[in-house]
């Protein structure tokens, strides 16, 4: 459908990567926000605590990688689109160019994993040097590689009907916090009060944590692994149309 | 080569473009001269696919612009209103991108070729971001020729630079005009148009108001122009068919007279009443 027409578009993000790669800067905003849970919660609060009868600190850092990778694919994708396409009209080379809507959308979402990724690799070097029980399984790869896509996708999306670069704010505001708190990334899920537990089963995180932390697949995990697939299905259906439909 | 019939598009209550119609033929320089908001950019925007039109229909080397829009983008270069290289990519990258999604043939002898046109090959590896304005203007020039299209879009192709740069600006542009290459400039400088293009399309809140070679333009308004600041310190500018009546004027009156030749201009005010700004 998109042939290596994607290419390009990948090529650009992860050469502008590259450059931000070697500011310090964005090491620093990458593994702030993770780190700073890590030491808090981990290390201070986490000490006494144990969950499921493993250590703290090994809950929280399968935890921590989700909400890293979600954070980071979302936003790069959400904010490089919006500023690309309102402010710096980047994106409007790519629209003009003969290469079908979807290769853009191809592009786009696989430089956003590849961000997604860095940043998870991030917090698991840190993992390993602090926790005792952290295994990486296949389970847990594909995981991460389909949390990165499908938020990714949800970048797009934000991306492209945000008007102005304070909205794609609100919309992580609104979105990626609640969903970064009440998700299990930090306490599972079934301490939350009864009504909330339904609301926070819509959330995409919810579910990627619930995998990433098991080391097979049980049956509440294939569905979670299902719900996952069914939401990059749609985020990457609705993304790509958005992109097709675009006019000035 | 480019025929627009009844192109419309409207932007909440502003009507853009207004039932716009004209004909651009293969191998010409056609230009679109008038004020900003006059619809030129969008009238850009319809043809190379960006916009789409509320109603009528654009067809550039046959294809329509709506119906089949990748046909008309492997034919076309753009060089837009609005600075769009990547600032943080060098010169090379830019183009080198831009040459992937065209799935351009020989990347590295085109790269070469567009970046000795405008004189930046050796600048090549430089971030653009470090570029000054006319150099960006002319990477943009450079960038739009790239894949050899048979039709350039440029869009205020020398805005904002000063004159000299812009100069150097037209004489690259002069050097696009090979092997039958059709050029679209929208402008709202009147040396620009008068300079570069064989016909001229005024554009007036969305509608086209006049249409002809600059010369058969300002034979509509008279030859010259007789300038001269009344009593009230008013510019008075008088139109005259030929330099006699023009030189039986400046013998009527006690002022401080101008003679100059029509312009294009002219013919705007003629037409609406008020200047190009």
């Amino acid at each position: 459908m998109t042939g290596g027409s994607w290419y390009p578009i990948f090529l650009r993000e992860m050469l502008l990567f590259r450059r931000q790669l070697l500011r310090i800067s964005y090491l620093f905003s990458a593994m702030l926000i993770p780190i700073i849970y890590l030491l808090t919660f981990g290390l201070g609060l986490g000490r006494s605590v144990q969950i499921n009868g493993t250590d703290y600190l090994s809950y929280l850092i399968p935890g921590l990688v989700a909400m890293s990778s979600m954070i980071n694919s979302y936003t790069w994708v959400a904010n490089g689109l919006n500023l690309n396409r309102l402010y710096f009209k980047n994106f409007q080379v790519f629209v003009q160019a003969p290469i079908p809507p979807s290769a853009i959308m191809v592009g786009e979402v696989l430089a956003g994993m590849v961000k997604g990724l860095f940043a998870s690799g991030l917090i698991l070097i840190v993992g390993f040097i602090m926790a005792r029980d952290l295994s990486i399984t296949p389970l847990f790869v594909l995981t991460l590689l389909l949390n990165c896509f499908l938020f990714a996708c949800m970048g797009v999306i934000a991306g492209m009907v945000t008007k102005s670069h304070e909205d794609t704010a609100t919309y992580s505001n609104l979105f990626m916090l609640p969903m970064a708190f009440f998700s299990g990334t930090f306490f599972p899920v079934d301490r939350i009060p009864e009504p909330l537990q339904t609301a926070v089963w819509i959330f995409p995180l919810t579910h990627t944590n619930v995998i990433i932390r098991q080391n097979s697949i049980s049956t509440g995990g294939l569905v979670s692994l299902g719900v996952l697939f069914l939401y990059a299905i749609i985020f990457f259906v609705i993304g790509s149309r958005l992109i097709r439909d675009y006019s000035e | 080569m480019i025929e627009v019939k009844g192109l419309t598009k409207q932007y909440g209550n502003i009507r853009a473009l207004d039932n716009l119609s004209f004909r651009v033929e293969r191998g010409s320089v056609f230009g679109l001269l008038g004020p900003n908001g006059a619809g030129k950019t969008t009238t850009i925007k319809v043809l190379t696919t960006l916009s789409k039109p509320d109603g009528g229909v654009a067809v550039v080397a046959g294809h329509d612009v709506v119906q089949d829009p990748t046909a008309v983008k492997r034919l076309m270069g753009v060089m837009p209103q609005e600075n769009n290289l990547d600032r943080e990519l060098t010169a090379y990258e830019n183009l080198l991108i831009y040459s992937m999604l065209y799935g351009a043939a020989d990347p590295e002898t085109k790269i070469h070729s567009s970046l000795n046109l405008v004189d930046l090959w050796d600048r090549r590896d430089e971030l653009v971001t470090r570029f000054s304005g006319g150099m960006q203007r002319r990477l943009l020039i450079a960038r739009s020729l790239l894949t050899g299209p048979s039709v350039l879009f440029l869009d205020e192709p020398s805005i904002g630079l000063d004159p000299q740069i812009r100069r150097q600006v037209w004489d690259i542009i002069r050097k696009t005009r090979i092997e039958g290459r059709t050029v679209v400039i929208t402008t709202h400088y009147i040396e620009e148009a008068e300079a570069l293009c064989d016909r001229v399309g005024i554009l007036d809140k969305g509608s086209l108001i006049a249409l002809g070679t600059p010369e058969e333009l300002e034979a509509t308004v008279g030859e010259y122009i007789v300038e001269f600041v009344n009593d009230e310190g008013k510019l008075i500018q008088q139109i005259c068919k030929d330099r006699e009546e023009a030189n039986n004027l400046v013998l009527c009156t006690d002022c401080e007279v101008t003679i100059r030749k029509s312009n294009l201009e002219d013919v705007f005010i003629k037409l609406t009443g008020e200047r190009i700004e």
